[in-house]
């Protein structure tokens, strides 16, 4: 089966002001449907190196490729196209506290102007999917770290993006939820969307045993398939 | 699909509106105080207006003619003087009505009565009462009658004696102008700045959410929307609360000049172009909110 590359980075480097250098030219190819972890300790890049990936930062210098696209290319008014392309979670869970958990996911697809009852129909199901289907009213406040998450994984899933990126997703959560998630993601791979995981959390990258990239101060220093966590 | 976004970033606005609770309310309240303010500077300018209107109303300049003068020659002066572009009235007192008049102010007093008898005809004088569009016109007039070649048949004009009061006028009505100007831009200006600050706050408090909803995919016109709206509400709602300050102002200044005014009362010119206000308080609140939203969120849709 020929594999096809979904994201590179050729010489990938972003410089901050005070020429710090967050990310030392990364070169990195993804293929389509892989899960791939990032570890690395505290600065180490793996933030950086993701939100050159979503578009949030833009590189200092090299370039980084979806799909065979250049993203500096992509004009910023496209941008928001291109997010909807990539599911993004965070540590924080960056729920809107405002918003209902049916809301908050629905969101997603309101701003790509889906009809509303095409997101009556997908948001309670996607949210059956992550265990949340009964909660579909409540706050992101009266809900645990490890629900919450799991609402944002919803969101993330819910325009059926090509890829998630996963920045420590289980960061703040408990060993249980931090499992939850983890199977979440290893199932949402097997249904062919590319995972992006960062994390520093050594039990996890040992038992998901797929590809792992190690950082350090900003240089992607090894690169193993079935790669276990060694720092 | 554009529609659908639309309906879509109102119910939004509606939301966030509804569901900032006490920050909407403190928003309303403060834009409510800066409309009523700019509102209260007019209602204040025109009610000095309507005051000054009153003492101006009551000056005149009368000029007496000679008694050997015929009424036809004094109304033939009167259309004369008409053409002239700052009078504004000018009535013809006849001997016969001036003595009217001043047997009125007497009370029918039968002493003076028996005096005017023993005189054995009218002593009183025909004149033309004068009176200017604005008092600070009353020195043209005089000087256009005293250069005039009817200046002989005038037995006296009684300018000089008025003169005073007058200038004093005058000066009142300039001096409480140029305070009006400057209180009512100064009330103007902070008008706006408060109420701008007050919804930079609201929307700083939204800050974190921008960077959720770029990440999830909305354009920043889509983000900005509802803001746009919430603003829309904010205008809305203190336009309505202003104005029904506004009204027991009103009437709280109407009460109060009442005696001085008997016409043009405060309060009825305040019912009577009520939609007018209201409509330019609408406009005026909704285009603070709406500027202030949109200009407070601008720095936080960078990219």
């Amino acid at each position: 089966m020929e594999q096809q590359e979904i994201i590179k980075l050729e010489n990938a480097t972003k410089m901050y002001p005070g020429d710090f250098v967050a990310l030392d030219n990364v070169n990195l190819s993804i293929m389509k449907g892989e899960f791939v972890s990032i570890v690395g300790q505290t600065g180490a890049g793996k933030s950086t190196l993701l939100k050159l990936i979503y578009a949030e930062e833009d590189p200092t210098m090299g370039e980084i490729y979806f799909n065979g696209k250049s993203v500096r290319e992509i004009r910023r008014k496209h941008l928001p196209y291109y997010r909807r392309n990539i599911g993004t979670v965070f540590q924080d869970f960056k729920l809107l506290p405002q918003k209902t958990i049916f809301e908050n996911v629905a969101y997603a697809l309101e701003v790509n102007g889906e009809p509303t009852d095409e997101i009556n129909e997908k948001v309670p199901e996607i949210l059956d999917v992550v265990g949340l289907g009964s909660k579909l009213e409540m706050y992101p406040r009266q809900l645990s770290g490890g629900e919450q998450q799991k609402v944002s994984l919803a969101r993330a899933l819910i325009n059926c993006p090509q890829m998630i990126i996963a920045d420590e997703p289980t960061g703040n959560l408990d060993p249980i939820s931090t499992w939850e998630i983890i199977q979440l993601l290893l199932k949402i791979n097997t249904l062919g969307t590319t995972i992006l995981l960062a994390t520093h959390n050594r039990e996890i990258v040992d038992k998901i045993n797929k590809r792992v990239l190690v950082m350090e101060k900003g240089k992607l220093i090894s690169d193993i398939q079935k790669g276990k966590y060694n720092l | 699909m554009k529609i659908l976004k639309l309906w879509r970033t109102l119910k939004e606005g509606f939301q966030n509106f509804v569901r900032n609770g006490w920050l909407s309310v403190a928003t309303i309240s403060i834009l409510t105080i800066s409309l009523y303010l700019i509102s209260l500077t007019f209602m204040i300018g025109i009610t000095t207006d309507l005051l000054l209107k009153n003492v101006q109303d009551k000056i005149n300049i009368s000029i007496y003619f000679n008694p050997a003068m015929e009424e036809n020659d004094i109304v033939a002066i009167k259309n004369n003087l008409q053409s002239y572009k700052e009078v504004k009235s000018i009535e013809y007192v006849s001997k016969e009505k001036a003595l009217e008049e001043f047997m009125q102010m007497g009370n029918n007093d039968p002493a003076i009565k028996q005096a005017l008898d023993e005189i054995g005809e009218n002593p009183l004088l025909a004149s033309l009462v004068i009176k200017a569009n604005q008092s600070d016109q009353y020195e043209i007039i005089n000087k256009a009658i005293e250069n005039s070649d009817f200046r002989e048949d005038i037995s006296r004009i009684n300018y000089d004696k008025n003169k005073i009061i007058i200038e004093r006028l005058n000066k009142i009505v300039a001096f409480s102008k140029e305070i009006g100007m400057i209180l009512g831009s100064l009330f103007v200006l902070i008008a706006i700045l408060i109420t701008f600050n007050a919804i930079r706050i609201t929307i700083y408090s939204h800050k974190q959410e921008f960077e959720i909803e770029r990440l999830v995919g909305a354009s920043n016109l889509y983000i900005r929307m509802p803001f746009i709206f919430e603003g829309i509400f904010y205008g809305f709602s203190a336009s309505i609360v202003s104005a029904a300050l506004l009204l027991v102002t009103a009437k709280l200044i109407s009460s109060f000049v009442e005696r001085t005014i008997s016409q043009d009362n405060v309060m009825s010119l305040y019912l009577s172009n009520f939609w007018q206000i209201f409509g330019i308080l609408f406009a005026i609140g909704i285009l603070l909110g709406v500027i202030s939203s949109f200009i407070a969120i601008r720095r936080y849709l960078k990219k």
